[in-house]
């Protein structure tokens, strides 16, 4: 657990004269499954994005294996062939098969013969379950499919890190068991993972590490059984409180 | 975005006016020079040297120019324009205009002559130059057999329709205050009126009436002529006097031969008629 | 059934369907330049300059404010007038089809393009696509099939409007209609009527199989 796959340093992020994320250092190491918490508009999906060079940055830096990630730069392409990102909203793409969808990049990027692509596709298709949905349109899927089908769309690039952020909030309650438990299961095979979510039991099991994110910096970072049982600020201790409920 | 849409209003007006003046612009420069003007009109050697003239026609006003069922061009107009390609000894090149875009037709010379039953007004003679006139129109006055209306005095005391705004309305309201006027929109109401004995007669450009009369048994035409007579003429670009003149000396020479009743024959009378008496409608050498 | 016998008296049925030749042709022309010139000003449309937006956005309000037989009087006699450039009717009215064609076009794909969720850019990108295949990918496909309905409707409204062009001396579908009608006014008085017919008929033909297609591209996209 020594090698580092996203180094953070320094990171400024504003948008015009609002600053969301200020002067803030963060590493992932290898294998290692971060979770970052906080409320709303505490610049934990914003930090996200920024990971993936979706964001223009104020200061400091992102790097992959020691590589600068910057937005609009010319690589940038190559680089994020490396880092897989599922969003919020259902983002597969509606004129292709869920096959299609997934074999796209491995093909079309990494000009991978496309035989062994989809064999590769409908093997990550088996392991979420949705082998038979091979050739349906995402209008024929429920949510819950579409966020395996997209993790599965990420992961057939085998990145070296994957980024989640609140794939599980657009979804109805049923639905999103299914999708976390697939999460949990690249988690116990060594997938790096840096995830946003609301899910705190979820976040309890997944996690290696818990980062709780507030006002654009670090308040808080510790193993997942410190925090949530043991927090030590003021602020962790009142957010975590929202999430309990007593007469 | 609603900022946007005005400059656009603004704009397009603009570029109305803008080409609005540029018509005016024509009409004021296109003196006698005309050769090396833009849109410029074509002198007859040139149209001779080019071996073709170009003539604007209607292409569904029967009699006058129109295309029959062959898919030829025929009518009082289209007669002429064969003879003029004749004498001219060139090919000739039929363009179908319509009413509406006569006077432009010849102000961008994209004809060399209109023959598209153009009535002679002062407002037009501005813009283009008429030729003498090949055909006239006047008022026409139809009435039931059993009781022909054969002068306009006869109408005197009696009830005659007319289509609300047109010249015959005009005519009678200044010149026969004693005759009843019963007033219709449209020409069809006039004609419905007429047959079922509502009024006496029916007054309106006798080239209508007659042709109405030929196909309608039991109505005759009693009046063929009456109130002010419209000369109808082929019309050059303005300025092209070379050509007008040729065209003058054309219809003179014709008049000879009475062309233009050979014309009437076979053209006007399927419609109008034989019965009919010619020179109120054929104009010979250019003498009204 | 009177009058029905003109259609086919002579080369009249034969004179229609060339007047619908005439019509199909310079709709087919017009929406062919239209689709290169719309496409890019599209495009054009798309940036976020606001000189470039102000400008093609004015464009487009003239275009939509001016009628088009206006349009037609403007490009057949003011041209010749303005440069003494003598331009046929049918050149003329294929500019003035153009003209208006790649200002409807533009603002389609435009807001095709517009429609696009952000996410499918993000998502896009975040699989490692370059902007060319991303966009070769996945933007346009999904862009044309938003696009495909508006464009053939835009295609039926053209062919409804070549009538306009009699008055430069182009005889369309219509005209020759006219033509029929008045040559055989005295002898079929009720001809009228079923030339007309005739001509929805020819206009119908052309223009069910259309919004068939759209009508069904239009469903499959609501499907999806």
């Amino acid at each position: 657990m020594s090698e580092h796959i996203i180094d953070i340093n320094h990171l400024v992020k504003s948008f015009g004269d609002n600053s969301v994320i200020n002067d803030l250092s963060l590493s992932v190491s290898k294998g290692e499954v971060v979770v970052l918490i906080g409320p709303s508009g505490c610049g934990k999906s914003t930090l996200l994005r920024c990971l993936n060079g979706l964001e223009p940055i104020q200061g400091g830096s992102v790097s992959l294996h020691g590589e600068a990630v910057e937005h609009g730069s010319a690589g940038l392409h190559k680089i994020r062939q490396k880092i897989g990102m599922v969003f919020q909203s259902y983002d597969l793409f509606p004129h292709m098969t869920v096959l299609k969808n997934v074999i796209l990049a491995p093909v079309k990027v990494q000009k991978r013969d496309k035989a062994e692509a989809t064999e590769a596709a409908l093997a990550l298709l088996d392991r979420v379950g949705l082998k038979d949905k091979a050739d349906a349109y995402p209008s024929e899927l429920s949510g819950g499919q579409k966020q395996r089908v997209a993790i599965v769309r990420s992961l057939i690039m085998n990145p070296d890190i994957m980024l989640l952020d609140e794939i599980t909030a657009a979804l109805d309650p049923e639905m999103v068991h299914e999708v976390l438990n697939v999460v949990l299961d690249l988690a116990k095979n060594g997938t790096t993972m840096m995830i946003v979510t609301h899910e705190m039991a979820f976040a309890e099991a997944v996690a290696d590490r818990v980062v709780f994110l507030d006002g654009g910096v670090i308040v808080e970072e510790g193993a997942p059984a410190e925090f949530f049982h043991n927090p030590k600020t003021e602020r962790a201790q009142r957010f975590l409180k929202t999430f309990t409920y007593s007469r | 975005m609603n900022f946007l849409k005005k400059i656009g209003a603004v704009i397009s007006a603009a570029i109305l006016t803008l080409s609005l003046a540029a018509c005016a612009n024509t009409e004021n420069s296109s003196g006698a020079s005309g050769g090396s003007e833009s849109g410029s009109f074509r002198t007859i050697d040139e149209i001779k040297a080019e071996g073709r003239i170009t003539i604007g026609v209607f292409s569904d006003k029967m009699p006058f120019g129109y295309v029959d069922n062959s898919g030829d061009y025929q009518g009082y107009d289209v007669y002429f324009a064969r003879r003029i390609a004749q004498d001219l000894n060139v090919e000739l090149e039929l363009v179908p205009v319509e009413a509406a875009s006569r006077v432009e037709f010849l102000q961008t010379a994209k004809v060399d002559i209109i023959l598209a039953n153009f009535t002679v007004t002062e407002e037009r003679s501005r813009q283009v130059d008429f030729a003498l006139p090949y055909m006239k129109v006047a008022l026409g006055v139809v009435s039931p057999d059993s009781a022909v209306i054969s002068s306009a005095d006869e109408l005197n005391g009696k009830t005659l329709i007319v289509v609300k705004g047109t010249t015959a309305e005009t005519y009678f309201t200044e010149n026969y205050p004693d005759v009843k006027l019963q007033k219709y929109d449209e020409y069809n109401e006039a004609y419905s009126a007429l047959q079922d004995g509502r009024g006496d007669a029916f007054s309106t450009d006798n080239t209508e009436v007659l042709a109405w009369a030929m196909s309608n048994p039991g109505f005759t035409v009693g009046v063929e002529s009456l109130g002010s007579i419209d000369a109808i003429a082929p019309a050059v670009t303005k300025g092209n006097t070379e050509l007008l003149d040729w065209l003058n000396e054309e219809i003179k020479a014709l008049g000879e031969e009475q062309f233009f009743h050979a014309d009437y024959d076979a053209t006007l009378a399927a419609v109008y008629g034989d019965t009919v008496d010619k020179d109120n409608l054929v104009v010979e050498g250019g003498e009204m | 059934m009177r009058g029905i016998e003109v259609l086919f008296l002579g080369n009249n049925m034969l004179r229609l369907l060339s007047g619908l030749w005439v019509t199909v042709r310079l709709a087919l022309i017009s929406i062919g330049f239209s689709l290169v010139l719309g496409s890019a000003l599209g495009a054009v449309m798309t940036l976020k300059n606001p000189v470039v937006k102000v400008l093609t956005r004015v464009y487009l309000e003239i275009i939509r404010i001016m009628p088009q037989l206006v349009f037609l009087f403007i490009v057949f006699f003011g041209v010749t007038k303005l440069t003494g450039a003598n331009l046929s009717g049918e050149v003329s009215a294929v500019i003035v089809f153009t003209l208006w064609g790649t200002a409807e076009v533009g603002d389609l794909v435009r807001s095709a393009f517009g429609a696009i969720p952000k996410h499918q850019f993000e998502s896009g990108a975040s699989l490692g696509l370059s902007k060319l295949r991303l966009y070769l990918y996945v933007i346009f496909p999904q862009a044309l099939r938003g696009l495909l309905p508006n464009i053939i409707n835009l295609s039926m409204r053209m062919i409804m409007t070549t009538a306009l062009v009699s008055l430069i001396g182009v005889t369309e579908v219509l005209k020759v209609g006219k033509q029929i009608i008045d040559a055989n006014r005295f002898d079929y008085p009720n001809a009228a009527i079923w030339v007309y017919a005739a001509i929805f008929l020819l206009y119908f033909l052309i223009c069910f199989p259309l919004s068939l297609i759209s009508r069904r591209l239009a469903k499959r996209r609501a499907d999806k």
